[in-house]
């Protein structure tokens, strides 16, 4: 599998973190502590693109040895990984990044090995290719359409549901009435916004932890 | 593998007694070295998993205990701390991840699993399996000699069960008025033959055992491991963790459910009703499996044990027979999640119980207080890790429904139910079998507590009453 599914690019981005024994804290410290501030919701910076379907960021400090008979193994640097299933491709979807959110990649992407700004696209894309690895497996929930597609599908596969549970056994000729209604709403509904759960997809329960 | 000694066994983890009266006796030592003599009683009064080819007895006993049960019994720290974390917190302290909240929350539950104060805590069960309400009687009495004797402990609380009786026929049923029982896995030298669907899928279609692991402690699960188990490993071989829960029925909320609904499907009429309550499930209330039998219930198969568990759901993808969300096929999925079945093997639990509380007649009038009346399950989920079975099909499959395709949705009958929560019956064109979406889904089990359990071998329960655990 390339980086391509359908209409949804698998962008994986490795990019050395810099190593600067005089930095307080470290670099690869300071990319945690600002990643840890950054909503994972709707207020996520990174849905301001409207191609983004996930995106994840993650600081790898090494390979961890986990005792014999393995051998021990070490990384040459830390890494900055990001992972993301967007539209477009890598320089379509990172242009749009650098116009829509510079400040965010830069205070991101300045404790990264020759990372030039996104000041200078042609040198910032220059950058994130040559950190380009290919992504062997999508996010096991993508599909091969848009974002905005797939938002709209979501609101379509809910909104249906509800409408066959409201009006499941009436009379065809009434019910025909009321679906072409129905899908005249639902075709001038506004799309809906990313990462908002409508309170019925809410989970309550506790998640996370090792049977899961 | 080795040949299991049926001898070291408890009865109760090996099979199914399928005696109708039981009492489960909840017991808190109130002093560490009687206890330990009471055990040394209970050492030839326990009932082993030796076969019963000299025929049946009139009763049985089995015991289990907390983890505060093996504090109060004064077991080494170094072993204590052993045990599997779940165990350690007790299931009151896992009601996040198993979905014990709102109407499931401790604050509902009986008085005898509320109550957190220390000399009220629950340290051992202690079970009584009988042929008869006689029997069972004096079993109870005589245990209760040997506690008092001792000095050992107190009975904080008993509960009583009992096969459901119908028109004068002891039943398999449950309150809400399917047979249940069918199907739990089969373990590689625990049973004499293996029943198709009972263990696990093989790229051929024939089922073979699960490893023994997946219920004993001591021995290779499905992964080739070792469950993780306290030390030393001779106080966990042969043992196993149990779940017990108390589950309260809404029999009413059940039944007006089935009749709101069922008026809307299909002809309406009671083979309607009884068609649905099967979708519900994804077995007719005799038990006959919806996916092999899916236009009516057909008793020669419930009685047939080479067909009464032996399907697969690949060539019913849209659920039309089984629907995708049922119970049975969201809690044993077999080959719906593809991969030959392999992704299901480490998520099997063996399942005992026996309802409690007065059956409902079918025909039987009912009311607002016809929810009030004590009346449900005591279930019991046996397995060699309860972290990794009974708590990630009760989080993942029961209150979730995302490897089933099922979005959010929970269980229907188990599931703890928000506000506006469906269930989606996949139908077809054929005006007998349409498909439906029940909605706003009441809870119709609710928990009145419980706690996790270690069922220990004889050589274990030993090694407990003469105080000879040694964890070096």
């Amino acid at each position: 599998m390339g980086n391509q599914n359908g209409k949804v690019y698998g962008l994986t981005l490795l990019c050395p973190i810099l190593e600067d024994d005089r930095a307080t804290p470290s670099h690869d410290l300071q990319i945690r502590y600002y990643l840890a501030q950054l909503s994972t919701g709707p207020e996520s910076p990174f849905t301001r693109s409207s191609s983004t379907h996930l995106a994840r960021l993650v600081v790898m400090d090494d390979v961890v040895y986990v005792g014999a008979p393995a051998c021990e193994e070490h990384l040459n640097s830390k890494y900055l990984i990001f992972e993301t299933n967007c539209d477009s491709d890598l320089d379509g979807y990172m242009t749009e990044l650098a116009q829509t959110i510079p400040d965010t990649l830069d205070q991101i992407w300045q404790h990264c090995t020759g990372y030039p700004g996104t000041r200078d696209l042609s040198a910032f894309l220059r950058y994130m290719r040559s950190c380009q690895i290919e992504t062997t497996f999508f996010f096991a929930a993508t599909n091969d359409k848009n974002r905005n597609e797939t938002l709209a599908a979501l609101q379509t596969q809910r909104s249906v549901a509800e409408f066959i549970t409201a009006h499941q056994g009436m009379d065809p000729a009434q019910l025909q009435r009321e679906f072409v209604a129905f899908a005249g709403r639902l075709k001038s509904a506004p799309l809906p916004k990313p990462a908002v759960f409508p309170q019925s997809a809410e989970r309550s329960i506790q998640t996370g932890g090792h049977n899961e | 593998m080795s040949k299991l000694n049926a001898t070291d066994i408890q009865g109760f983890v090996l099979r199914g007694y399928n005696m109708p009266y039981a009492r489960y006796c909840f017991l808190h030592f109130t002093s560490a070295p009687n206890a330990r003599a009471l055990m040394r009683e209970l050492l030839g009064v326990i009932t082993t998993g030796q076969l019963w080819d000299q025929g049946k007895p009139q009763s049985t006993v089995n015991i289990a205990f907390t983890h505060k049960g093996l504090v109060s019994l004064q077991l080494p720290l170094a072993t204590l701390i052993t045990f599997p974390v779940e165990f350690q917190l007790g299931m009151k302290a896992r009601g996040g991840i198993l979905g014990d909240t709102g109407i499931n929350g401790p604050e509902h539950w009986d008085n005898l699993w509320q109550d957190d104060s220390e000399d009220a805590e629950v340290h051992a069960w202690l079970a009584i399996h009988a042929l008869s309400q006689e029997v069972l009687e004096d079993r109870f009495v005589y245990l209760q000699a040997l506690i008092s004797q001792t000095e050992s402990a107190q009975i904080l609380d008993t509960q009583d069960a009992a096969a459901l009786v119908e028109g004068g026929k002891v039943t398999l049923k449950e309150h809400f008025g399917y047979t249940d029982g069918f199907g739990n896995p089969d373990y590689l030298g625990v049973c004499r033959s293996t029943q198709p669907g009972q263990g696990k899928l093989m790229p051929d279609g024939t089922w073979q055992p699960l490893a023994t692991g997946e219920l004993l402690l001591g021995y290779a699960d499905e992964a080739g491991e070792l469950p993780v188990a306290p030390v030393p490993h001779i106080l966990a071989a042969n043992g196993t963790f149990m779940v017990y829960r108390k589950l309260h029925q809404n029999v009413a909320t059940f039944r007006r459910f089935l009749d709101s609904w069922s008026s809307r499907y299909g002809a309406g009429d009671a083979q309607a009703r009884e068609k649905l309550a099967s979708k519900f499930i994804g077995r007719w209330r005799d038990g006959t499996p919806v996916e092999v039998s899916p236009d009516a219930p057909d008793p020669t198969l419930t009685q047939d044990p080479n067909r009464s568990t032996n399907f697969t759901y690949s060539n019913d993808a849209a659920g039309t027979r089984c629907p995708v969300g049922a119970h049975i096929r969201r809690v044993h999925p077999r080959d719906a999640f593809g991969f030959e079945g392999r992704l299901i093997n480490r998520r099997r639990i063996t399942r005992r119980g026996l309802p409690y509380g007065p059956y409902l007649p079918e025909d039987a009038q009912f009311d607002e207080l016809t929810d009030k009346t004590d009346r449900g399950v005591a279930f019991m989920v046996l397995n060699a890790s309860i972290s990794r079975q009974f708590e990630f099909v009760q989080q993942q499959w029961i209150n979730y429904g995302n490897d089933a395709h099922q979005g959010n949705e929970k269980d229907l009958l188990l599931g703890n139910h928000g506000p506006g929560e469906k269930y989606v019956i996949q139908g077809d064109r054929n005006a007998a079998n349409p498909p439906l979406i029940c909605a706003n889904l009441p809870n119709f089990v609710e928990l009145r507590g419980g706690d996790y359990f270690f069922i220990p071998s004889i050589t274990a329960l030993g090694l407990i009453a003469m105080n000879l655990v040694d964890p070096r």
